[in-house]
C-alpha cells in the first residue's frame, strides 16, 4: 500500500513538483499566543462554507425554482425522499453558523488589527465575502416560497428601493418586476445557485493563496517579540486542530438540524393579508430594527433614505479601514477605532436582541 | 260668506262645549266638500284642533280674505315633506303633545326620517312616504280606533296599497316581491286577523311602524339574526299566546339548537331563522307530510335519501313528522352517530323491536360509525402528535379532510336506511384514515429514528473527535520532546 502511495507521489511530482509545495507547507508555522482561538474561525466559515455546497447540490436535486412548484418541491423533499429533512435543516443551519462564524472571523481580523499592511487585499476579498454570503442569505430565505419569505423579501427590497436615483431601477432589477412574484424566485434561485457562488469561489481561492502565500497575522502587541514568539507548524498540527473543530461544529450541526428542524410553513400567498412577525433573518435585524425606529423625517431627509444611507456609508468606511487607519499600519493600536468597534458590535448585538423581542 | 241656520247652531254647539269657534270649518263645512266632512270625524278636531292647526290661516275671523292671507300664516294644502313637517310640529314636541294630554311617543317624525320610507322618492323631491300616506288626511283616527287606516285590522290593507302594486314597487325595487298580501292571507296571522282578531299579527308586528327599515339592514326586526327575537316577542309571551294554547318555550329550545347557536352565537347568516321553515308571510307550521322537503331546502341530500327510503312510506302511512320523529324541531341539536343504532336513548328502537330486520340493521350502522370516528380520531391524534414533534405530515394533515368528508358522507347515506350503501361511504373514509394513520406512525418512528441516529453519529464524530485530540497532543508532545533534545 505504502508502495502505491509513493509510487502516486513521485508521479505527480514529477509533473507538478510536489516538493516545493510539501518544503512550502513543511515551513509554514502559526503564532500561538492569547488571541490564537480567533484563527480558526477563517478555517469554520471555510467548512460551514463547504458544507453550504454540498447540502445545496443536494438540495437542488430536488428543488425547483418555480411559484408553482418551489413549495411543494422542499414539502415533498421533506417528507419524502430519504434524509431529505436532514439535508434541508442542516443546509438552513450552517447558512446561518456561516454568517456568524464569517462575523466572529470578520471582527477578530478588525480588533487584531490583522487587515494592516500588507494583508489589505486578503481583508478586502474577505469583506466581499462577507456581503456574498449575506447575499447568499437573502436570496436563500425567499426560495422555499413560503408566506414569511415572501413578506421578508418584499420588506427587504422595499428598502432597496429607497436608495435615491438606483434605488427604483435596482429593486425592479432584483424582483423582476415591480412586485415580488415568481419572476423575483427565479431570479433569486439564479443569483444563489450561479452568480454568487461563482463569484464567491473566485474571492475565497484568491482569500486562500493570498493566506497561505502571507501566513497568519502576528498580534500588534506581539510584533516586537515575535522572534520569541511559541510557533505550531501548519501541517499537520494546526490543520489537525482545525480538523478537530469542524467535528465539534459537525456535531452542533446535527444536533441543531435533529433537534430544531427548519419549518417550512405556509406556502406563500401575494393576495393573503401580511402574517404577523415578519421579519429578516437575524444578521439583518439590526438594520432592520434602526429603520423601523428611525424617524420619518430628519431635518428634509426622509428617514429610510437617511437610515439606508448611514448603512452604506458605515459599510464603505468599514471596508476600508485597512486604507485608512494609518496608526495600525506603524505597528499602533488606535484606541478610538478599538472602541468604536466594541460599540458597533454593542449596536448590533442590542438593536439585534430588541427587534428578535419584538 | 253663505251661513245656514243649522250650521250656526252646530257651531254654536260646539262653542257651548268648551271649543273655540272653527270659521275655516264653519265655511268649508257649508260648502259641503269632503275634506270638511271628514275632518268632523278626525281626531285633531275632537281635541280642539282647528283646521288652521294645519294649514295656517286666522280662523277666527270671518272674512275669508282676512282668514286665508298668507300674513295671517296660511299656507294652504301642505305638500311634499311639508305634510310631515306640518304634523311634526306638534307630534315631535312633548310639550304640545303633553298640552294636548296625549301619550303618544314624540319621536315618529324622526323614526320616519331615518327609515326605508323616509328615503327620497322616485321625483327627488320629497320622502316615499308622508304621515298622511299611512295615517290619511281630514279623517285621521286613533290607533286603536277600527276606522283608522293603520288599526291592526286594516293596516295589511294600507300597506298593500303600495306593496301589492307592481308598478308602484317596480320603480323603487324590481326584486321586491309584491305578493306579500296574498300569502300573508293564507297564513296562520292573516286568517285569524281577517277573522277579526286584531291580536294577531300584522305588517307592522314584524317589520315596525314608523322605524321600517330593509331586511338587509342589521338593526331591521327582521334582519335574520333579529327575526327569532321579532317572532318571541308575542311567541314567548305567556298571556298572549294562552288564549291559542301554544307553546312558548320556542325560543329558549331554539337559541341553544345548533340552528339557533349558528344563527345568533356565530352569526352565521345561512342557519335558518323561525321564517326559514316557517315562512315569513305566509307562516304557518309545515304540516307532517311536508318537514322533509322544508328541512331539505338547506339539508337536500338527506331529504332525497330520505324520500327513495322505506321510512318514507312508513312515516307517512303512520303520519308520523319526518325529520323531526329523530332530530326534534326547535330545539335540534348537532346530529351525531348517538341517534341511531340499539342502544337506550337511540331513535331506532323507538319504533324498531329487538331481533327485527331492521333492529339489527340498526346496530349494524352504528358499528359501522362509531368505526369510522374512532378511526379518524386516531388518525388525527397521530397527525396532530408528529406534527408537535416537528414532523412533516402536510399530506396526512390535508387527507385528514377526505376522512371527515366521508363522515360527514356517512351521516348523510344514513337517511337512505341502506346498510350497503352506508358500509361502501363508511369504507372509503376507514380506508383513508388507515392511510393516514400509517403516515402518522411512519412520521413518529422516523422522529425516534432520527434521534437514535442522532445519538450514533454524534458519538461516532465524538469518538474521532476525542481520537483526533489524543492524536494531537501526541504529535504535540514527540515535538516538544524532539526540541528539548535539539537545544
Amino acid at each position: 500500500m505504502k508502495g502505491i502511495g509513493q509510487k502516486l507521489y513521485h508521479w505527480l511530482d514529477e509533473r507538478v513538483h510536489l516538493d516545493q509545495l510539501v518544503e512550502f507547507m513543511d515551513k509554514k508555522s502559526v503564532p500561538m499566543h492569547r488571541g490564537s482561538i480567533w484563527y480558526y474561525f477563517g478555517g469554520v466559515s471555510l467548512f460551514l462554507f463547504i458544507v453550504q455546497v454540498v447540502t445545496g447540490i443536494l438540495l437542488l436535486l430536488y428543488y425547483k425554482g418555480s411559484e408553482q412548484l418551489a413549495f411543494e418541491s422542499i414539502q415533498f423533499l421533506m417528507s419524502k425522499v430519504s434524509f431529505g429533512w436532514l439535508v434541508r435543516s442542516v443546509h438552513s443551519w450552517s447558512a446561518n453558523l456561516f454568517v456568524l462564524s464569517a462575523m466572529i472571523h470578520m471582527f477578530s481580523v478588525f480588533f487584531e488589527r490583522a487587515y494592516r499592511f500588507p494583508r489589505e487585499l486578503t481583508w478586502l476579498t474577505g469583506m466581499f465575502m462577507f456581503f456574498l454570503a449575506l447575499g447568499f442569505g437573502f436570496s436563500g430565505y425567499l426560495l422555499p416560497w413560503n408566506e414569511l419569505a415572501l413578506f421578508a423579501t418584499k420588506v427587504g427590497t422595499e428598502i432597496v428601493g429607497v436608495v435615491p436615483g438606483i434605488g427604483k431601477p435596482l429593486m425592479i432589477l432584483l424582483r423582476g418586476g415591480p412586485e415580488v412574484s415568481g419572476a423575483t424566485l427565479s431570479r433569486f434561485f439564479g443569483f444563489h445557485v450561479a452568480v454568487l457562488p461563482g463569484i464567491f469561489v473566485v474571492l475565497l481561492t484568491i482569500h486562500l493563496l493570498l493566506v497561505q502565500r502571507q501566513g497568519m497575522s502576528y498580534p500588534l502587541r506581539k510584533e516586537e517579540e515575535r522572534e520569541s514568539l511559541k510557533t505550531i507548524p501548519f501541517f499537520p498540527n494546526f490543520l489537525l486542530r482545525d480538523l478537530l473543530l469542524w467535528l465539534v461544529v459537525l456535531n452542533v450541526l446535527a444536533i441543531l438540524a435533529v433537534f430544531f428542524p427548519w419549518e417550512l410553513g405556509r406556502k406563500a400567498d401575494a393576495f393573503a393579508p401580511a402574517p404577523a412577525g415578519i421579519r429578516p433573518e437575524w444578521y439583518f435585524l439590526f438594520m432592520f430594527q434602526t429603520l423601523k425606529v428611525f424617524p420619518a423625517k430628519v431635518w428634509a431627509i426622509d428617514g429610510d433614505v437617511l437610515g439606508v444611507g448611514l448603512f452604506a456609508l458605515a459599510g464603505i468606511l468599514w471596508t476600508l479601514v485597512p486604507f485608512w487607519d494609518r496608526k495600525s499600519r506603524h505597528g499602533e493600536k488606535g484606541r478610538l477605532l478599538t472602541w468604536t468597534g466594541i460599540g458597533v458590535v454593542l449596536y448590533i448585538l442590542v438593536l439585534t436582541v430588541i427587534g428578535w423581542l419584538a | 260668506m253663505k251661513q245656514t241656520p243649522l250650521f250656526l247652531f252646530l257651531v254654536a254647539l260646539a262653542a257651548s262645549a268648551g271649543k273655540a269657534a272653527d270659521g275655516c270649518l264653519e265655511c268649508h263645512a257649508a260648502l259641503g266638500d269632503t275634506p270638511s266632512k271628514l275632518f268632523l270625524r278626525d281626531i285633531h278636531h275632537a281635541n280642539g284642533i282647528p283646521c288652521s292647526g294645519c294649514h295656517g290661516g286666522d280662523a277666527t275671523s270671518s272674512d275669508m280674505e282676512q282668514a286665508m292671507s298668507t300674513k295671517a300664516g296660511f299656507v294652504g294644502r301642505p305638500v311634499g315633506d311639508s305634510v310631515s313637517v306640518v304634523c311634526a310640529r306638534c307630534h315631535s314636541s312633548g310639550e304640545e303633545m303633553k298640552h294636548l294630554h296625549s301619550s303618544i311617543p314624540v319621536g315618529q317624525f324622526e323614526l320616519l326620517q331615518q327609515s326605508v320610507h323616509g328615503k327620497r322618492g322616485t321625483d327627488g323631491r320629497s320622502r316615499i312616504a308622508q304621515c298622511t300616506t299611512c295615517h290619511g288626511a281630514h279623517g285621521i283616527a286613533a290607533v286603536n280606533d277600527p276606522r283608522s287606516p293603520v288599526h291592526p285590522r286594516n293596516l295589511v290593507t294600507t300597506c298593500s296599497r303600495c306593496h301589492s302594486d307592481a308598478t308602484y314597487m317596480r320603480s323603487y325595487n324590481p326584486a321586491l316581491p309584491v305578493d306579500q298580501r296574498e300569502k300573508y292571507m293564507t297564513s296562520v296571522h292573516g286568517k285569524r286577523n281577517a277573522a277579526g282578531d286584531s291580536r294577531a299579527a300584522e305588517c307592522a308586528s314584524c317589520h315596525g311602524s314608523h322605524d321600517i327599515l330593509p331586511v338587509k339592514d342589521v338593526r331591521s326586526a327582521v334582519y335574520p339574526t333579529n327575526i327569532p327575537r321579532t317572532c318571541a316577542k308575542c311567541h314567548s309571551d305567556a298571556a298572549l299566546m294562552k288564549a291559542y294554547g301554544i307553546p312558548t318555550d320556542q325560543y329558549e329550545r331554539y337559541a341553544k339548537s345548533v340552528h339557533g347557536v349558528a344563527l345568533l352565537e356565530r352569526n352565521d347568516l345561512g342557519a335558518p331563522a323561525c321564517n326559514s321553515c316557517h315562512g315569513n308571510h305566509g307562516a304557518t307550521p309545515p304540516g307532517v307530510a311536508s318537514i322533509s322537503k322544508v328541512c331539505g331546502t338547506c339539508h337536500a341530500l338527506n331529504s332525497e335519501l330520505f324520500s327513495a327510503s322505506p321510512h318514507k312510506k312508513a312515516f307517512d302511512a303512520l303520519r308520523v313528522p319526518e325529520c323531526e320523529s329523530c332530530h326534534g324541531n326547535h330545539g335540534i341539536m348537532a346530529a351525531s352517530a348517538a341517534l341511531i343504532g340499539t342502544e337506550e336513548g337511540t331513535t331506532c328502537v323507538r319504533c324498531h323491536k329487538d331481533g327485527s330486520a331492521a333492529y339489527v340493521a340498526a346496530g349494524t350502522m352504528r358499528r359501522m360509525l362509531d368505526s369510522l370516528e374512532s378511526e379518524e380520531t386516531r388518525a388525527k391524534s397521530l397527525v396532530e402528535d408528529a406534527e408537535q414533534k416537528g414532523m412533516e405530515v402536510s399530506e396526512a394533515k390535508f387527507r385528514l379532510r377526505e376522512i371527515r368528508q366521508a363522515r360527514l358522507e356517512s351521516r348523510t347515506t344514513v337517511h337512505a336506511f341502506d346498510q350497503a350503501k352506508l358500509t361502501g361511504v363508511a369504507a372509503k373514509g376507514i380506508a383513508v384514515a388507515g392511510w393516514v394513520s400509517a403516515e402518522g406512525e411512519r412520521a413518529i418512528d422516523d422522529y425516534y429514528f432520527r434521534r437514535v441516529g442522532l445519538g450514533v453519529s454524534t458519538l461516532i464524530i465524538t469518538i474521532l473527535a476525542v481520537t483526533l485530540y489524543l492524536y494531537i497532543r501526541r504529535i504535540e508532545k514527540a515535538d516538544r520532546r524532539q526540541k528539548t533534545t535539539t537545544t
